[in-house]
């Protein structure tokens, strides 16, 4: 009986994939209504030696919202709705690679319906109109919402 | 024999993991600094905080605060405020076009020690950096980590050096895990699975230091790296790395990977700092150890790539390209482009090999009689009926352009007859001096398409030999060719190779039509591939179990939720209270603080946790009849929260 030479059997070693660390990852990150989604695997309460899949969803609810974000004369917001197939659609544009050739692709349908937004998306600037009294008269003026976002540069 | 080999191959093809779809929770926050901070008593520190170069970042409130219980006290910021017992020694700049914001802190005390956070914003609402800050005696303080901050796609270079005792020592960059820490490249030639083709290191002129390039910065090339000489844990110095990645546009950028077709070229964009523009620039192939010269923009042609790759700069967009062409499936790899001295714009891309029809055919190899006529033809596709083409003559500084007749372009028609589609280079009169490689390219818009590669060989005398020499082995041609109507000089061209512009020439560059096998080798063929495919499909249901444990399948037969709301945590510290007498001893806040959540469990959800679900409609019944039950408990009032100060806890709605 002839052990594998261990210079042989290294090789195979090195080639093995390298087991991850427990990683938690990003399933959700919603914006609009603040909402994120991360998933992890767990060890099993029953059986410890089983691993299962763990979602963590956190939700930030904006209590002193307005119901129209970009109106800050409309009444408090009371109803906030959480859809989670809404928030797990896929819109952004994924490449991927056909023939040879890299297409840009939308990973879900219904990306066009408007969704109703519950905070401010940090990289938009919003804007409202507001009744200006000056020199007597009255004109309805741009105002920036989020100061922030709103330079031009 | 193959059999083994192909079951081995299959093992050790990586499991590709769903989750590498999705971003690391790492990922989330941009904002980026030292972990830990080391002052001197009365001494000064300085700590720099990196974030994404938006339009917002670059405008928003920067500050930094001092972490107390779940809030965060500002100590100074870019709005103008300094806290009370700060002033006069702590400052903060900010750095946009640096990506980053310093704030200096001088005249250490005791008390300073301690958690604190730099962000950009309004405090505690996440986007912010840990910073432990750690104040001393002395006389010496440890040397905290180098940071870098990283673009995602992008390519990374950090340098180490430890002096001329350790010039001869084994160097390496390990990245540090819970297990230790895990070798990704080292001097000895060993290179990490996730590294290969994206990470050079370099020997420095000076003994003892190294650098180490990696491109195509990804996610989870974040974290703390460890660059050495000697051996990790053993012996040696090391320095502490920091690397973050951050993003700064969702769109993504750059192609990592080409595709380009057997037989066919491929076109290699690289970019480079305008400041170098007179520098070496030269494009390489990776391998193990280290990076093989292709062609660089001195004249230099690697032998093996005679007549297969030209390089075009383009000065005004800061790119330079290069073109290779006849493609083989060796060529497949990563290829860097890299300049001399500028260390960060170094880029690799990825070349892998498709089968596919080139869409410009020729005859590769021609040859003719000193003083003879030659034409030396390119037929191009209908997909180029509207790109420039263009004859040139290859030599290892560049491809002269030469001038060429179009047969296809006679007038303003919209049909596309694949007949006539022909680019032709016409010798008058051959002469030695024209005897090597030339090019029929494509090109629109000033970028360079495909191209084909034609080697003219120019013999003396009056015998044209014609010998029997074997085509470029990827072409198989027939033999009898009718010569085209348009051609008249037909007695001039040298016998034994017939030209034939006509018709699309079938290139399917695999030789498989001139095998022919007879029947009984057709049998015996069968049988033993018969059994390596069922063996192979064993191996591979083995792998999809394996893939199958670790992915991302959840059963929505027993949908388990453990959904704990919690009470809200009061925010008085910062209640806008008319109260005449309260000094400004904090920063106000404008738009709130979040109110911060802690894990309570309630009763009601173990009503819903045993419930079971049997569809998606069900769980969101689930999700909002929570909402609700959570909403109403909220109202009833915190009981579990002991630290609730004195004022009623139905008061929070009403404030700021």
């Amino acid at each position: 009986v002839s052990l594998p030479d261990p210079g042989m059997a290294s090789p195979v070693l090195t080639g093995y994939p390298r087991d991850p660390e427990d990683k938690e990852y990003v399933l959700v990150n919603n914006k609009c209504q603040c909402v994120t989604v991360t998933s992890k695997f767990v060890p099993s309460k029953e059986n410890p030696d089983e691993e299962i899949l763990e979602r963590n969803i956190r939700i930030l609810v904006p209590l002193k919202a307005r119901e129209n974000i970009s109106d800050p004369l409309s009444p408090l917001r009371t109803n906030f709705v959480y859809r989670m197939t809404e928030l797990c659609k896929k819109c952004d544009p994924v490449e991927i690679e056909l023939g040879g050739e890299i297409y840009q692709a939308q990973q879900s349908t219904s990306c066009n319906e408007p969704e109703t937004c519950y905070t401010y998306d940090r990289d938009k600037c919003y804007t409202s109109t507001v009744p200006f009294l000056y020199h007597g008269e009255t004109k309805q003026i741009q105002a920036v919402l989020t100061p922030a976002s709103c330079y031009a540069d | 024999m193959t059999l083994l080999a192909l079951v081995f191959l299959l093992a050790f093809l990586p499991a590709e993991s769903a989750s590498s779809r999705y971003l690391p929770k790492a990922a989330s926050s941009p904002v980026f600094g030292p972990r830990q901070v080391y002052g001197l008593l009365n001494g000064s520190v300085s700590v720099k905080c990196f974030y994404p170069p938006t339009s917002v970042n670059r405008h928003d409130r920067k500050y930094w605060c001092k972490e107390s219980g779940k809030s965060c006290m500002t100590v100074v910021s870019t709005n103008g405020y300094v806290a009370p017992g700060y002033k006069g020694r702590v400052s903060i700049t900010d750095y946009p076009l640096a990506k980053n914001f310093q704030i200096d802190i001088s005249k250490l005390d005791m008390a300073d020690a301690g958690a604190y956070q730099c962000g950009i914003g309004i405090n505690g609402r996440g986007l912010s950096h840990k910073v432990s800050l750690d104040v001393s005696e002395g006389p010496h303080v440890p040397e905290g980590a180098e940071l870098f901050y990283v673009k995602l796609h992008s390519s990374l270079t950090m340098s180490c050096s430890f002096g001329e005792e350790y010039a001869s020592e084994r160097k390496y960059l390990c990245k540090m895990e819970k297990s230790g820490c895990h070798n990704i490249v080292n001097s000895y030639g060993q290179i990490d699975e996730d590294y290969v083709g994206r990470i050079l290191l370099n020997h420095e002129d000076t003994p003892g230091s190294f650098s180490v390039m990696i491109t195509h910065i990804d996610w989870e090339d974040s974290g703390l790296y460890l660059c050495g000489a000697g051996t990790y844990g053993e012996n040696g110095e090391t320095k502490e790395l920091d690397v973050h990645v951050y993003e700064e546009t969702k769109v993504p950028q750059g192609k990592p990977t080409l595709f380009g077709v057997k037989g066919s070229s491929v076109t290699f964009e690289c970019h480079y700092k305008p400041l170098k523009k007179s520098s070496v620039k030269y494009w390489c192939k990776w391998r193990q150890n280290g990076c093989a010269k292709i062609i660089d923009n001195s004249g230099f042609v690697s032998p093996l790539y005679e007549g297969r790759v030209a390089m075009y700069d383009n000065p005004e967009n800061n790119t330079y390209i290069v073109i290779l062409n006849q493609l083989k499936d060796s060529d497949k790899g990563y290829y860097w482009c890299m300049t001399d001295e500028e260390k960060e714009q170094q880029s690799s891309t990825e070349l892998k090999i498709v089968e596919g029809e080139p869409q410009l055919m020729g005859k590769m190899e021609v040859e003719a009689q000193v003083g003879s006529r030659v034409d030396l033809s390119c037929s191009y596709s209908c997909k180029y009926y509207s790109y420039q083409k263009y004859w040139c003559k290859w030599s290892s500084t560049s491809c002269t352009p030469m001038p060429a007749s179009d047969q296809g372009q006679t007038g303003p028609d919209v049909t596309c007859e694949v007949e006539n589609k022909t680019v032709i280079l016409s010798f008058d009169s051959v002469a030695k001096t024209d005897e090597g490689w030339y090019w029929c390219g494509v090109k629109r818009n000033g970028i360079f398409g495909e191209t084909m590669a034609v080697y003219l060989q120019v013999t003396e005398g009056d015998n044209a030999e014609a010998p029997s020499r074997a085509e470029a082995p990827s072409r198989a041609e027939a033999p009898s060719r009718a010569e085209a109507p348009s051609r008249a000089e037909a007695g001039v061209i040298p016998q034994g190779k017939p030209e034939s512009n006509a018709g699309v020439r079938s290139a399917a560059a695999s030789g498989s039509s001139d095998e022919s096998h007879g029947p009984n080798t057709l049998v015996l063929t069968l049988a033993p591939v018969g059994a390596v495919l069922l063996i192979l499909m064993a191996a591979f249901a083995v792998f999809k179990y394996r893939q199958l444990k670790r992915s991302d399948l959840v059963s929505i037969g027993s949908y388990r939720t453990n959904i704990s709301m919690s009470d809200f945590e009061s925010v008085k510290e910062y209640s806008a209270s008319n109260n005449a007498c309260m000094k400004e001893s904090q920063e106000t806040e404008i738009g709130g603080d979040e109110f911060i959540a802690t894990e309570v469990t309630q009763e009601s959800a173990a009503e819903t946790k045993k419930a079971k679900r049997s569809s998606k409609e069900d769980a969101d019944i689930a999700y909002s009849a929570f909402l609700l039950t959570s909403n109403s408990i909220a109202q009833g009032g915190s009981g579990g929260d002991s630290a609730a100060p004195s004022v009623p806890p139905a008061n929070w709605e009403g404030q700021i």
